[in-house]
């Protein structure tokens, strides 16, 4: 286990992320390790601890939570919300402490290139020329044109679009 | 809705099944069609806004999620989905635009400047679940026409179907048996496995690569050992399970097939209408297991 540090601003991050729909429950969870025994990615990445990421959002740890890629490892696959006997939820946690390192315009690069295309094209990946091609090979219609207007109208409008580098 | 003649849809088909596996589509149609279900495209409609997007900020997920379900609402109709991430996280800004009034407030807001307004009107069903509880088995029983004879699968449900489960109360989120029940409808046997609702591994592929390969191959192992080959009903799953054998050289490829496909041989479609082609593991074995035309 890492060493915690508990003061004024850890204190202030802990209760900035209780704030956040989902994670309202975070200091209910007894350290019981159900998420950690029971995520997939823990059994085969190390420093993948859900039941640690817990502990450390419990006294406000952001240093710890935000300087590496730790956040970003979770697969969303919501078995440790499932099991849960707190109903803690720790895939809500994850959740609730990326929203805080994306508003400090931190995301993962890959994260964040799916969204940049997301915000070009109004799909994660380009779906032009090219695809529609292939797709009328298929017999298949072209794929629907997604307005990009509108959802860089959207983006900007919630501040997202600047933070993932659209335009 | 009553009785199957009226059973009509918009079709929302969801980025990476428009790009990158026409097989699922055309099988999906192809299924449609034969089943008297009616798939109607959806104008403007883009991306779910991904459960990435909503684990960084929830007012713009809700926001581009609401954005395709109004287009649905325009069209008054249903959406039937076949990709799990775009089925939770449509269902999900349903559910919370429909409870909250605060946060409805918020998006219809954000969404006033594109023209469009979320009002509530419709439900967002994964084409599985639409299968169950929409046409019904018993209909889909008598549209059997090729059963399969001697063919084992083991299905994978993916966890967005059915998890967070008291958002999508459908099926058991532990020991799901719908996709099973239809396997079973179609003569072939759904063969039980250990590790049955574990993740594939897929929403972390662009970050930890070598672990989507690992979860993958584990339960591409553990299939191997009871059947012919994989059932899945998200097109990540699919990806996720077909590229870690791709990657990674396991000695006995295990065939991943799209629900759709394995349905639509025994409802009398050709290996070209559901698409087999496109699965990059070869699946054409399928077909000896069906029995001669009744």
């Amino acid at each position: 286990m890492t060493e915690i540090i508990f003061n004024e601003d850890t204190k202030r991050f802990r209760d900035s992320i209780l704030k956040i729909g989902g994670a309202e429950r975070l200091m209910l969870c007894y350290q019981c390790g159900t998420c950690t025994n029971d995520c997939p990615v823990a059994k085969r990445i190390e420093e993948f601890r859900p039941r640690n990421i817990a502990r450390l959002a419990m006294f406000g740890q952001k240093q710890q939570l935000f300087s590496s890629d730790l956040l970003w490892l979770c697969a969303g696959c919501y078995t440790c919300y499932e099991h849960c006997p707190q109903k803690v939820h720790v895939s809500e946690i994850i959740s609730a402490l990326r929203r805080l390192a994306f508003i400090e315009g931190k995301i993962h690069p890959t994260i964040k290139s799916l969204l940049t295309a997301l915000s070009r094209y109004g799909y994660i990946m380009e779906i032009g020329e090219f695809e529609n091609e292939l797709r009328e090979e298929e017999n298949l219609p072209p794929a629907p044109e997604p307005a990009i207007n509108e959802i860089s109208t959207i983006m900007e409008k919630t501040g997202t679009l600047k933070k993932v580098g659209g335009n | 809705m009553e009785g199957t003649n009226f059973l009509k849809y918009a079709f929302f088909v969801g980025c990476t099944t428009l790009g990158r596996l026409p097989g699922y589509e055309k099988s999906t149609r192809k299924l449609a069609a034969t089943l008297g279900i009616e798939l109607v495209d959806m104008p403007n409609s883009s991306c779910c806004g991904t459960t990435y997007m909503e684990g960084v900020d929830e007012l713009t997920a809700l926001s581009l999620a609401a954005r395709n379900i109004c287009i649905a609402e325009d069209m008054g109709l249903n959406i039937l989905t076949i990709c799990n991430g775009c089925t939770e996280t449509l269902t999900k800004t349903n559910k919370i635009l429909k409870e909250n009034p605060e946060k409805l407030k918020k998006v219809n807001e954000i969404l006033k400047d594109t023209g469009r307004e979320f009002k509530g009107t419709v439900e967002i069903k994964h084409l599985l679940r639409i299968l169950k509880e929409d046409y019904g088995l018993e209909n889909l029983k008598k549209a059997i026409v090729k059963p399969y004879k001697s063919l084992k699968v083991s299905t994978h449900y993916g966890c967005h179907l059915l998890r967070p489960s008291d958002v999508m109360s459908y099926d058991d989120p532990n020991q799901p048996t719908s996709m099973d029940e239809i396997i079973e409808i179609t003569g072939a046997k759904s063969v039980q496995y250990p590790g049955k609702m574990d993740c594939c591994g897929g929403p972390i592929m662009g970050i930890r690569e070598d672990v989507t390969w690992a979860m993958g191959l584990e339960k591409i192992e553990v299939v191997n050992k009871y059947a012919q080959a994989l059932v899945t009903s998200c097109p990540f799953c699919f990806i996720s399970y077909e590229r870690a054998q791709l990657m990674i050289d396991n000695q006995k490829k295990l065939p991943i097939i799209h629900l759709p496909q394995i349905l639509g041989l025994s409802l009398g479609l050709s290996e070209e209408d559901i698409g087999l082609r496109d699965n990059k593991i070869d699946s054409s074995f399928l077909k000896n297991n069906l029995e001669a035309r009744k």
